[in-house]
């Protein structure tokens, strides 16, 4: 089955998508696909059967993303901790994913032609040796590509997707790129397997199960996480759909367009009573949103109050012994700000080059006809 | 065209909004028409056979210790008890509206404790039971004195500002509170970053050194409490908000509508949907 189902919407669908795309639709969307071996005892059909039905949803599922102008998506496809089951059934997965590239491979025209840029994210060095040089062929076939995005987490849990990112830290530090002093959550999460992504705006986890399972804890802190009970094989474009209701309900619309030039309408007031359409009246913040930037000006208070510590040690070392005054220390913290953003930046280069490197020398490895 | 499509949005989010204004207000008028006597009264039936195997200064001192895991319902007077089959051992609190209410969170720690929870973190995204971590104590301990709960064995370990258990300390003897704000999520696990990337500067590591275990056993040197196996959520925002994203990766997440005038029920249901999940860690 494809990686690019074709089709349209139907009428009704496609009044539903036109409806949602009026308000603020997420750009990034995870979906935890759980409920692939539930749907195959349901159906009575072997579990290999329900994870190839999944991944015809996944075909279908980015279809519909796409029509609802959703273009970048992750989905969770094998953890480590998947490694447990049983061989036969681990053996399945990987024969079924070597099956899926080969098929992505051969669909590469097509890729192009809707501008899909594949990633997968995760410890590939775990995988079968064939299955890695097929990803890494299927990944730098489709690096250049930008219109939409499809992260595959393969091998993957969040704790270890965070602590490679500390590692790859230290790695820095030992090669004299950084300074552990430039260490910060913006540049941990430059180092996350996912840093070429923004942050999901939205998690959606089906089969009824309401945790995380180690997907990507860092990045979904500030997202909107729905749990539904529909089994992932049987998902539908209705499901999708009123998740993203769920999403527009936590991040209902700011800005508020003109209808008429006298006239305008708020924003609608979400999550406290009492609900009034009234005219000329403030837009309010979002509960979602408004945390999200709590955060980032936490987080910028931090990067300068870590700046003027590491100016004040400087200057503690290496000044004359005399206080420096107050335009003196500004000016020394600005330039080390500079300073430092230079650093971190030749390090993610580094950082990005050591990826690809290793992506690339995979990929010439593999034999495809 | 468009503004067509706009205009039916907003009337589908007036109709979303409506309807949950309705089910809030609903919910506001059963308890307020159940009353106070009602509340009194649930309250005297309830939480003393619920604390029953506390020895407290009431009556009945003969009481059988409910077994962990037995908890008491709501439900009835005829104090039909509630079996549920798996407690977690923490608990976290997310409180994701504002302003919290103190009565209402100390409510809901004192029933953890009260049923078996060993620990109990509370946690709101703007740092204000943080802040105000005395208040909240004050809170806790009016409820537990109204409660007659105050053999010093039941004292509860307050927590805050990173201090820790014992780490030998699995199940302590006396429940723990803990006071989280978003410091200690990824502040922390940048602060652990920082410290081993300072220790590779230093050439006391290298970088090959650093895994998940080893992370993992850094992190918890300054916050030593177990993973949360169960999340309330209360109000309206479907997020975490910045909770412990480290610890979070098998807990289950239950949510609620609100923790003002919050019940013992709603914490039950939230239990039980916790002790009807099925973890099978990727198998």
């Amino acid at each position: 089955m494809s990686w690019i189902r074709e089709g349209e919407l139907n009428l009704i669908e496609r009044l539903s998508a036109n409806i949602l795309k009026a308000g603020p639709v997420p750009k990034h969307v995870a979906f935890i696909m759980d409920g692939n071996r539930r749907f195959a005892r349901k159906k009575h059909v072997d579990r290999q059967e329900g994870h190839s039905q999944g991944f015809n949803k996944l075909a279908e599922t980015l279809r519909w993303c796409l029509q609802l102008d959703i273009p970048e998506v992750t989905v969770y496809a094998f953890s480590i901790e998947n490694f447990n089951r049983s061989r036969e059934e681990v053996d399945g997965l990987m024969e079924l994913a070597k099956l899926k590239f080969l098929r992505l491979l051969d669909e590469r025209e097509k890729l192009e032609k809707h501008g899909v840029c594949i990633r997968v994210l995760g410890d590939l060095t775990l995988l079968p040796l064939d299955l890695q040089q097929l990803i890494a062929k299927a990944v730098v076939a489709t690096r250049e590509h930008n219109r939409c995005f499809l992260n595959v987490c393969f091998a993957y849990t969040s704790r270890h997707e965070m602590a490679n990112a500390v590692r790859e830290m230290a790695w820095g530090v030992e090669q004299g790129l950084i300074k552990a002093s430039d260490v910060s959550e913006a540049l941990l999460s430059e180092c996350l397997y996912s840093s070429n992504s923004p942050n999901p705006d939205l998690l959606i986890r089906t089969s009824g199960e309401v945790r995380l399972s180690d997907f990507l804890l860092w990045q979904t802190s500030h997202s909107c996480l729905v749990f539904q009970s529909v089994l992932w094989p049987e998902y539908s474009f209705w499901n999708l759909c009123d998740a993203v209701i769920q999403y527009q309900c936590n991040h209902a619309s700011i800005t508020v367009p003109q209808l008429h030039p006298n006239t305008t309408l708020t924003p609608l007031h979400m999550t406290t009573p009492p609900y009034t359409l009234l005219h000329n009246t403030t837009p309010r913040c979002d509960p979602v949103p408004k945390a999200r930037e709590l955060h980032q000006d936490e987080q910028r208070r931090q990067q300068l109050e870590a700046d003027h510590a590491c100016v004040a040690e400087l200057l503690h070392h290496h000044g004359n012994g005399k206080p420096a005054d107050a335009p003196r220390r500004q000016e020394a913290v600005t330039e080390y700000g500079v300073r430092r953003e230079a650093r971190v930046k030749d390090f993610l280069d580094a950082l990005r080059n050591k990826r690809d490197s290793f992506l690339t020398e995979l990929a010439s490895q593999a034999t495809v006809a | 065209m468009a503004l067509v499509y706009e205009l039916v949005w907003r009337l589908l989010h007036v109709l979303l909004h409506v309807h949950r204004t309705l089910a809030t207000s609903v919910r506001a008028l059963l308890r307020t028409w159940r009353g106070p006597a009602w509340r009194r009264a649930l309250a005297a039936l309830l939480t003393p056979a619920a604390l029953a195997g506390f020895p407290g200064p009431g009556p009945g001192t003969g009481r059988r210790k409910l077994p962990p895991g037995e908890v008491e319902g709501e439900r009835d007077r005829s104090r039909r008890r509630v079996r549920v089959e798996k407690l977690p051992l923490h608990v976290g609190l997310l409180v994701v509206e504002e302003p919290p209410s103190y009565t209402d969170v100390a409510n809901l720690v004192v029933w953890c404790m009260a049923v078996g929870v060993s620990y109990v973190s509370v946690y709101d995204n703007h740092g204000v039971f943080r802040k105000n971590d005395t208040l909240l104590l004050e809170q806790i301990v009016r409820q537990q004195d109204r409660l007659g709960l105050d053999e010093p064995k039941y004292n509860v370990g307050f927590l805050s500002n990173g201090n820790t258990v014992h780490q030998d300390q699995i199940v302590p003897c006396q429940p723990v509170v803990k006071v989280l704000s978003p410091e200690d999520g990824k502040h922390s696990i940048v602060q652990a970053a920082l410290h081993l990337c300072r220790t590779v500067e230093q050439k006391e590591r290298t970088s090959k050194d650093i895994d998940v275990p080893m992370f993992d056993a850094l992190l918890r040197e300054s916050k030593n409490i177990p993973d949360p196996e169960l999340v309330v959520k209360f109000g309206p925002v479907d997020s975490t908000l910045g909770f412990l994203p480290w610890h979070i990766r098998l807990t289950e997440i239950v949510s609620l509508p609100s923790h003002i005038d919050v019940s013992y029920e709603d914490l039950l249901g939230a239990l039980q949907r916790y002790a009807t999940c099925e973890q099978r860690q990727g198998k």
